[in-house]
């Protein structure tokens, strides 16, 4: 059984991969715009499949229907604050950045705002923030790999760096675009086949969207008679300042990620990029949708068929699990029983454990396993190539050696991709903090720095260099002192922990850009022309106070 | 190359305007607005079951992101053609546009 079991996890995650690797090479980058930006030619839907796949991490495939059954109402900041960005990237950014038309975020934000050193913050800013982000995503991937094939985490993490290095550097921006769309179709599958059986299970409703309502009121009704705060309660675990924080940091880091935001530079057009918004959110909802119904009916198998049973006669799946210290149970008041407050569960597990928990068979298993490395390699892919593009074009290129050659700038792109894996992988091998935890500061510093000087960049043709500069350090600053403070200081304002600190650090970063930008000298008329450029379709242009049509 | 009216040109950007703010108050209102009064919202849904503040967590939130994403592009491209634009045109101009320093 445990031998079967590994012979199929490793065979569905190789045919996998030698999916992913056969479009990468069918696709291999020649220029240097397509290694950055795929042509732009990729089609609305399968361009919101690429997001979905870039989008949905490690996190998001493992940890975050645990996290909602843990924290139960409270946990919903994840779900609504990772999908509510959508729209303010969309309606606000995304369209306006396309016509801009620059190949990075870095470029946009030096370009229209008239300076270099705009340009090398933004370049650092899209590094540190993608950096800690692709730490979280090889130790997600780490446990997995370690997990499913009974190795090492840390081999695990190895086999995922090598991997992520390989196709990343070789397929580019284009091979990514299309293994991400496979990837997007692998890790969907996977995620939802054991729920939808979970939900016959329980509920005999092939359809758990439906059916799992009824189940969170009957844990409401378990919670009660067990004395606790029931299930769907709202701020048990934090603040309700903290709940609001926490999905503003979401939402605004989102729409200032910079390996998100370059998605839709692979757009043809304004309406594309829109389309395109909205096809991604579309095939992220699936997921985040079927994420409370893996917590609600976890938590419902816990609660009637492991609880109460006699500790020496619990199901089969445990002990796995027990094996693991993920599951810890400990009998405190010696009756034999287990009681609810006996169990101790990790969030990463609950994903992962379905398959064994409704007993699916060693095949959803593998395809469990295949699904979670696809999340966790084809976020960190997106990641990479955020940062050697940061790096090869914004920093090397742009300000280092301005007559490079093509050549020369993808060989230091493809370098800086395998430097930053390997980088990102040693740390992974003992993480600075929970998964969820990680990916969590990466959005804080994004809302605090891309997010304002990108809104005010397209929306207030005021805003100048000086403004931006200040404003981008004093977010940094304050962002990451919020952080610190909290997490060694015991300090916090209204119940606001780390996971919320974006929103302090985009309201300074506002403010800063604002006031500095009135201080100081009007940008130039061009600038401010090409600002209000950004009104109107391509097909309109904005010059010396009037609009042309082509 | 033809110029446009003033008017014309404030008119198109004033409208798709117009449109984003109202979806962002959908938006505002269907998230930061449920969860500010959550202690009060919880009342049984109908059929499928939830407390109220739940569902607007889990599912309809997400359910009217995803709606209010399709109805702007649907909108958008509306607009624009009520205005003349020609997705064509608007490849053709783009294709190749971009600034590579």
């Amino acid at each position: 059984m445990e031998n079967s079991q590994f012979f199929v996890s490793l065979t569905l995650i190789l045919i996998t991969f030698g999916i992913y690797i056969g479009i990468a090479i069918y696709n291999k980058a020649r220029q240097t715009s397509d290694f950055y930006v795929a042509s732009r030619g990729v089609p609305p839907v399968f361009n919101g499949m690429a997001i979905g796949a870039d989008w949905m991490s490690a996190a998001s495939f493992i940890g975050m229907a645990g996290t909602v059954m843990l924290l139960g109402y409270d946990g919903l900041a994840y779900i609504m604050g990772w999908t509510g960005g959508y729209l303010l990237l969309t309606f606000l950014l995304a369209p306006q950045l396309r016509k801009y038309g620059r190949y990075t975020v870095p470029e946009f934000i030096g370009d229209r705002y008239g300076s270099h050193t705009a340009r090398v913050i933004a370049a650092i800013c899209t590094i540190i923030i993608s950096f800690t982000y692709s730490v979280g995503q090889l130790s997600g991937s780490g446990v997995v790999i370690g997990r499913l094939l009974e190795v090492d985490a840390r081999i695990g993490t190895l086999i995922g760096v090598v991997l992520i290095a390989f196709y990343a550097a070789f397929g580019g921006m284009k091979g990514i675009t299309w293994t991400q769309v496979a990837q997007y179709i692998i890790l969907i599958t996977a995620y939802l086949i054991p729920v939808i059986f979970m939900s016959l299970q329980i509920t005999n409703n092939p359809l758990p969207w439906l059916s799992y309502g009824q189940v969170v009121s009957e844990l409401g009704e378990l919670d009660r008679q067990l004395g606790l705060s029931e299930y769907f309660a709202p701020f048990e675990n934090g603040t309700r300042w903290q709940f609001l924080a926490l999905m503003f940091t979401l939402m605004a880091g989102t729409a200032g990620l910079p390996h998100v935001i370059v998605r839709f530079y692979t757009v043809s057009t304004m309406k594309a990029a829109r389309w395109s918004g909205a096809w991604a959110l579309l095939f992220i909802g699936l997921l985040y949708l079927s994420a409370p119904a893996y917590a609600a009916f976890s938590r419902f198998i816990l609660m009637t068929n492991v609880v109460g049973q006699p500790i020496d006669d619990l199901p089969a799946w445990t002990e796995t699990w027990l094996n693991t210290n993920l599951l810890q149970i400990a009998d405190t008041n010696n009756d034999g029983i287990l009681q609810w407050s006996e169990i101790m569960i990790s969030n990463d597990i609950v994903v992962m454990a379905t398959p064994e928990i409704a007993n699916l068979g060693v095949f959803v298993i593998g395809l469990m396993a295949a699904g979670a490395m696809a999340a966790a390699l084809s976020t960190a892919g997106g990641l990479m190539i955020a940062i050697s593009s940061s790096f090869a074009h914004d920093i090397y290129y742009r300000v280092l050696r301005p007559n490079a050659t093509d050549s020369n700038r993808l060989a230091v792109g493809r370098i800086t991709i395998v430097g930053a894996t390997v980088l990102a992988g040693i740390i992974a091998l003992d993480p600075p903090g929970a998964i969820t935890q990680i990916v969590a500061w990466a959005f804080a510093l994004a809302s605090g720095t891309f997010f304002p000087a990108l809104l005010l960049g397209v929306w207030w043709r005021r805003a100048n260099g000086p403004g931006v500069i200040a404003g981008m350090l004093v977010g940094l600053i304050v962002t990451l002192s919020y952080i610190f403070a909290v997490r060694f200081g015991g300090f916090s304002i209204a119940g606001i922990i780390d996971t919320g600190a974006g929103v302090f650090g985009a309201a300074s970063a506002i403010f800063t850009i604002v006031v500095v930008s009135l201080l100081t000298k009007t940008p130039s008329q061009e600038v401010q022309d090409e600002v209000k450029d950004l009104r109107y379709p391509e097909q309109m242009t904005y010059k010396n106070g009037d609009v042309w049509m082509k | 190359m033809k110029k446009i009216d003033k008017s014309v040109a404030d008119a198109y950007y004033r409208e798709k305007n117009k449109y984003i703010l109202l979806f962002l108050s959908i938006w505002f209102v269907v998230s930061f607005g449920v969860v500010l009064f959550a202690d009060s919202l919880q009342f049984e849904v109908p059929i499928l079951g939830f407390p109220f503040h739940y569902f607007m967590g889990a599912q309809g939130s997400i359910v009217t992101f995803i709606i209010l994403l399709f109805i702007n592009a649907k909108v958008s491209d509306r607009i624009d053609q009520k205005y003349g634009i020609d997705e064509g045109a608007n490849e053709q101009i783009s294709y190749g546009k971009t600034v590579d320093h």
